[in-house]
């Protein structure tokens, strides 16, 4: 029983190991990607299961934005994803600014630059395409 | 070079534009009560940790300005050996964090492996050196070659440390360590708009009013701690004092949508509009330089 314990535990370990190191992987190779005229300034890593519901975007989080800056939005999945990782970004009323989506044609777009005039604090809102299953990172960058 | 104009994008379609305009502004309480501040989830502490302008987006800034790198704006006083406080240790970690950025992105490597050092003991003494990837950082500041691996490095290693720190009841650690970066990002930001006055610069400088309550919610709770916490809460609130009458307005309009070389770009026609005087400017100034030079001085 102690033996087949530490079995698991052992599997359990290098799992949890790998998946770190991929996502570095992933992050670092993202970072790279972004374009030689981008400066990174952070990343949110993703990963979700299939939605039981498909509503809203699952994963919401905060940015602060500010005037004259050209922001890049970078969208980088994982090989195992279902779907494609996309991102939606609302104002402080609420008012969507930016997707990287396109609801009519199913168009995902991998890179978004966005040119903001209007500083706040933004709500950025993630998921996969169809509510699939996935993990994937956005790196956001300055454009020079 | 194909270029095509989508006019209707993404529900981000053209309706008619509006010309309302907002304002914001603090609100109403002059002060953050505690118990409101206590209430704060977990959630909420993380989104403003992660709200607060980088001082890498700073220097990017003054880059573009074309703004001569100066040593007169790093905390070069700070002694990592004479910090005998957690809450010394931890806003000078923060300080120190803005003047790497602000190093790296000059790329200033000499200056940048002082500052690392330093760095390096000062979490070593807070007992998270263990999220500093020391050896990765120094390597790449001697290269030069890769600007976004170092950026990337740095910056991942002060989330990893504001993440242990509040996942480990260390919260007023983590918020020292913010403050700092902020202050630090502040204080480079208003010496430079002290010298050149670009619009830029102080449309920066006057749009920080929009975080700053965030700031004080954020130490809020530990206002009572110490008289160093003491202290830094009424400093924060006297700064937020000043700007209290700086004026940001938005006026409204949908965002312009192309699509270029396979990459969406859009470009924001909403605008906020900052009024700030002479006067109040200075003022900012004035008290920025105080309470930094009051912080880091205190070796």
């Amino acid at each position: 029983m102690k033996k087949q314990i530490l079995t698991l535990f052992f599997f359990v370990a290098i799992g949890l190991l790998s998946y770190g190191q991929s996502t570095d992987k992933l992050v670092s190779n993202c970072v790279m990607n972004a374009g030689s005229n981008a400066r990174y300034l952070k990343d949110f890593r993703i990963q979700l299961g299939k939605a039981i519901v498909q509503d809203e975007f699952r994963v919401k989080e905060k940015m602060s934005l500010w005037k004259n800056t050209k922001y890049r939005f970078s969208m980088c999945n994982a090989d195992d994803s279902k779907g494609q990782l996309i991102l939606s970004i609302k104002d402080q009323n609420k008012k969507v600014v930016l997707s990287s989506f396109d609801k009519k044609s199913g168009k995902t777009y991998p890179s978004v630059d966005f040119t903001c005039n209007a500083g706040g604090i933004y709500e950025l809102s993630f998921d996969f395409t169809d509510g699939q299953q996935g993990s994937g990172v956005v790196v956001v960058s300055m454009v020079k | 070079m194909f270029l095509l104009i989508i006019l209707v994008l993404f529900g981000l379609s053209c309706k008619s534009k509006s010309n309302k305009t907002s304002e914001f502004v603090f609100p109403e309480a002059d002060s953050v009560p505690i118990s409101e501040a206590e209430k704060l989830s977990p959630e909420a502490i993380a989104d403003i940790s992660k709200n607060i302008s980088s001082p890498v987006e700073i220097a990017n800034l003054l880059q573009a300005l074309e703004v001569p790198f100066s040593q007169n704006y790093i905390a070069s006083s700070i002694d990592a050996n004479k910090q005998s406080t957690s809450f010394d240790k931890a806003f000078k970690l923060g300080v120190l964090g803005a003047d790497l950025g602000y190093l790296n992105m000059y790329e200033k490597t000499g200056s940048s492996l002082n500052v690392l050092s330093s760095i390096r003991k000062l979490s070593e003494d807070i007992k998270v050196g263990q999220y500093f990837n020391f050896e990765s950082i120094k390597r790449l500041s001697q290269n030069k070659s890769n600007l976004d691996s170092l950026l990337f490095i740095s910056i991942d290693s002060y989330s990893q440390i504001d993440k242990y720190l509040r996942d480990n009841d260390r919260g007023q650690l983590s918020a020292l360590i913010i403050i700092g970066v902020w202050i630090e990002g502040q204080f480079l930001a208003t010496q430079v708009v002290n010298q050149v006055r670009d619009t830029m610069l102080i449309d920066r400088v006057g749009e920080q009013k929009i975080i700053l309550n965030d700031l004080l919610l954020l130490i809020s709770p530990y206002c009572n701690v110490s008289s160093e916490f003491t202290s830094l809460c009424k400093d924060m609130q006297d700064l937020k004092e000043k700007y209290r009458n700086v004026k940001i307005t938005y006026t409204q309009g949908d965002p312009v949508s192309v699509e270029k070389d396979g990459r969406l770009e859009i470009t924001q026609t909403e605008r906020s509009i900052v009024e700030m005087s002479k006067e109040q400017l200075d003022s900012i100034i004035e008290i920025t330089k105080n309470i930094r030079n009051r912080l880091i001085l205190n070796n």
